[in-house]
């Protein structure tokens, strides 16, 4: 018996040895190599500086530096946009969809679309929508006499315009999650609240809603990550400019990284980045769990 | 064997020994070499023919033609790796300082010492060799050069209503512009709204004074910001300290002059960078522009800019502060060799530089039209290429009085920071030229300040290239 289980265990093992093996190379390893790059000065393109241990130093330079916290307050900024436009368009696409009409089933499929198109298409779309002298929007807009807007050469409208193009490609995936939820909810509230004469409105806010709760929760979860990581997008548009308008982390993490070379700074600014996230994703949690336990 | 057997037997070996004869006769036959390029005027020209350079020489050349910003990122990497995928680069004269103290390029000065006459050495603006050089040695090869001058549109210059209305409103005759203070007045002269008069012809859109790079991408102001830094008197460098010092009265008075232009530029300025800023002039949309040498060469073109065909375009050296002539600020757009390349390789690439550069090449494609904005002394001065491409004259006069473009190996990290500093000043997010100045020039020398100062005094030296020694 003793004989049959540890045999079990080393074949369990053998299994898994090429999961871990490929874990271990495309996880593991580069964060313990971009550990270490985080404490060297290690600057790619000038093989010429010595690439020295310096300890913390590079953590010090990231969480003292003013382009660093900007870059920190655009991405929440571009979160908080996005994330409730998202929730806001996408719960109520998700009603619109799942109503028994006619042609449903094809409106939901076209809606899906922008969703299965890569960010950098994305980008590319809407930059020719967005573009100053021969972008579509601007010429709509002067065919009803409405003045061009410099959508992507503004340091007022840049941020805007990117939330536009994120919320057009991420609003389906809220739809197609809230959808499929709506669908799987129970008949037998709604019949007691249709009974005891409650209003649409009523029933969507104390029957709909509540039970939408943990579905609605897990998608703002995976799109607050998304959005925190948000990069190809504003690379194709913007560049993270105009000025500094629209350098998140991720663009800031890259211009220290493949701009001025300094991969340690980049690699301190990845780590300072992913413990924001964490602490982030701890309090949500948390938050999750109290809520749960009050109710 | 039979008779006819025989005889295509003997028609098989002798045809194959005539290849083998013509294989032989190509000294690079087998070798394949990709140029990490660029889709600018110096290499899409090229890039037509290089069949040629296949059949003279056996080397097949591919070249992959990428956009500016990015490109030296992908040099970096490629000069960093053991194992070269491109045996010959494109390079812009400001990364020479960077590759050539990683030693990513090889050393062309024994090439071109000894191949002098060949590649007609002396024919060549001796500023351009000097760009392409680092601490004396010669890295690169020029392939196109530049100058930082006026682009503006001749017709509008020369219409009577237009230069009586200049006059009547600043006093003195509209004319190119020898100070910077005249620049500004024509832009603000012709800065005109949609449904006002231009030439007489009521505008359908808006026409702007100017059209500068404002842009932070890749550093894209920078690029208009120190031509005209350097003509207030500013420098990059302390020489006693080696470190930035752009933040002195020069600086500050050329940012401010950069920004009292914004009201005449187009509404998306600040995405202005080259190609896009370069667009309104091609379109006739603007009236005058401070720009490079190398998109010039398309004003002239109707296939490629549709001001030829509305209008006509003007050319002149770059104003100063004060009228007087002074060095132009001058760069090159060139052709590398990988140094980690194996030495047969190296060979069949100067070879292919020799060719794509040389006098007979250029001037062929200045007969045809396609003219590359120049380097050769003899093109350049040719009287019938002078009057098919006005702007020639210009390229020899200021190029004979240049000064050297920023070659430290830390451009990249001025050209980003001052970038980003610049534009945010320029969009009002920062408040002073001062204190953005200030911020770039601070962040430049927090990573300078780590090198010993006999490597910054060095970095800041520019050696004169030995090629040129007699």
């Amino acid at each position: 018996m003793t004989y049959v289980r540890s045999r079990n265990r080393r074949l369990a093992g053998t299994f898994l040895l090429p999961t871990a093996a490929v874990l271990f190379l495309t996880t593991i390893y580069p964060m313990l190599y971009a550990l270490w790059l985080s404490l060297r000065n290690y600057d790619l393109a000038k093989p010429f500086i010595p690439r020295i241990f310096v300890g913390l130093k590079n953590y010090r330079e990231v969480l003292t530096s003013d382009a660093f916290l900007h870059s920190l307050v655009v991405t929440f900024k571009l979160m908080a946009v996005t994330l409730s436009v998202q929730f806001v368009l996408g719960v109520g696409m998700a009603i619109l969809v799942t109503q028994r009409l006619p042609g449903m089933a094809f409106i939901r499929t076209l809606l899906l679309i922008p969703m299965m198109i890569s960010p950098v298409i994305v980008g590319l779309v809407w930059l020719f929508l967005y573009f100053p002298e021969l972008g579509y929007l601007n010429y709509f807009l002067s065919m009803v006499g409405l003045n061009p807007i410099p959508w992507i050469t503004s340091t007022q409208w840049a941020l805007t315009a990117i939330a536009i193009a994120d919320i057009w490609q991420w609003t389906p995936f809220i739809m197609m999650g809230t959808a499929a939820a709506l669908q799987s909810l129970s008949p037998e509230p709604y019949e007691a609240a249709r009974i005891d004469g409650n209003s649409t409105i009523d029933v969507f806010l104390h029957v709909t809603l509540p039970q939408l709760k943990p579905v609605l929760i897990s998608l703002m979860f995976l799109r607050a990550i998304d959005a925190f990581k948000i990069y190809d997008i504003i690379f194709v548009l913007t560049k993270g400019g105009p000025a500094d308008a629209t350098e998140t982390i991720a663009l800031y993490i890259y211009r220290q990284s493949f701009t001025f070379w300094r991969m340690g700074v980049g690699a301190a600014a990845s780590f300072v980045s992913l413990i924001v996230i964490s602490v982030l994703i701890t309090l949500f949690f948390r938050s999750m769990q109290k809520s749960a336990a009050s109710r | 064997m039979s008779g006819w057997r025989r005889h295509v037997l003997g028609m098989v070996l002798a045809l194959s020994a005539a290849t083998g004869a013509i294989a032989q006769d190509k000294p690079f036959s087998g070798i394949t070499l990709k140029m990490l390029g660029i889709g600018d005027t110096s290499v899409t020209r090229l890039a037509k023919i290089t069949g040629e350079f296949e059949e003279m020489t056996g080397a097949k050349v591919q070249i992959d033609m990428l956009p500016y910003p990015g490109l030296i990122d992908k040099i970096t990497i490629e000069t960093s790796s053991d194992n070269p995928t491109y045996q010959l680069l494109w390079v812009d004269s400001p990364w020479i300082g960077v590759l050539g103290e990683a030693g990513s390029l090889q050393d062309l000065t024994d090439f071109a010492k000894r191949d002098a006459k060949e590649i007609g050495l002396d024919d060549i603006i001796p500023v351009q060799l000097q760009e392409n050089s680092w601490q004396g040695r010669l890295l690169a090869f020029p392939a196109s050069g530049m100058i930082w001058h006026v682009n503006y549109r001749q017709d509008l210059f020369e219409n009577q209503d237009e230069k009586t209305a200049f006059k009547a409103k600043y006093n003195y005759d509209l004319a190119p512009p020898t100070t910077f203070a005249q620049y500004h007045d024509i832009a603000e002269f012709f800065t005109r709204k949609k449904g006002e008069k231009l030439a007489g012809k009521v505008l359908a859109s808006d026409f702007y004074g100017t059209a500068q790079s404002y842009s932070r991408v890749q550093g894209a102001i920078t690029h208009d910001y120190f031509p005209i830094m350097r003509a207030f008197g500013g420098d990059y460098w302390d020489p006693k300290t080696g470190l930035c010092t752009m933040t002195g009265e020069p600086h500050v008075k050329a940012a401010e002059f950069m920004k009292s232009l914004v009201p005449f530029n187009p509404p998306d300025y600040l995405g202005l960078m080259w190609d896009i800023q370069s667009g309104y002039m091609e379109r006739g949309e603007t009236a005058i522009a401070g720009y490079w040498s190398v998109r010039t060469v398309r004003l002239t073109n109707p296939a490629e800019a549709k001001l030829p065909t509305i209008g006509k375009a003007g050319f002149s050296a770059s104003p100063t502060v004060d009228g007087k002539p002074e060095p132009t600020y001058t760069g090159s757009l060139s052709f590398a060799i990988n140094s980690k390349i194996p030495d047969k390789e190296k060979e069949a690439a100067w070879a292919f530089i020799k060719w794509g550069t040389s006098e007979k090449i250029m001037r062929r494609l200045a007969d045809e039209g396609w003219g590359i904005s120049q380097f050769r002394k003899s093109i350049l001065s040719d009287p019938a290429l002078q009057a098919k491409y006005p702007y020639y004259k210009v390229l020899l006069d200021t190029q004979n009085n240049a000064r050297r473009r920023i070659f430290h190996p830390f451009y990249a990290n001025v050209e980003e920071n001052f970038g980003v500093e610049l534009s945010k000043y320029m969009a009002g997010e920062t408040q002073t030229a001062e204190e953005a100045l200030k911020t770039a020039c601070d962040a430049v020398n927090e990573q300078l300040e780590s090198i010993p100062l006999e490597t910054r005094l060095r970095w800041i030296n520019d050696e004169p290239v030995a090629v040129l020694a007699k």
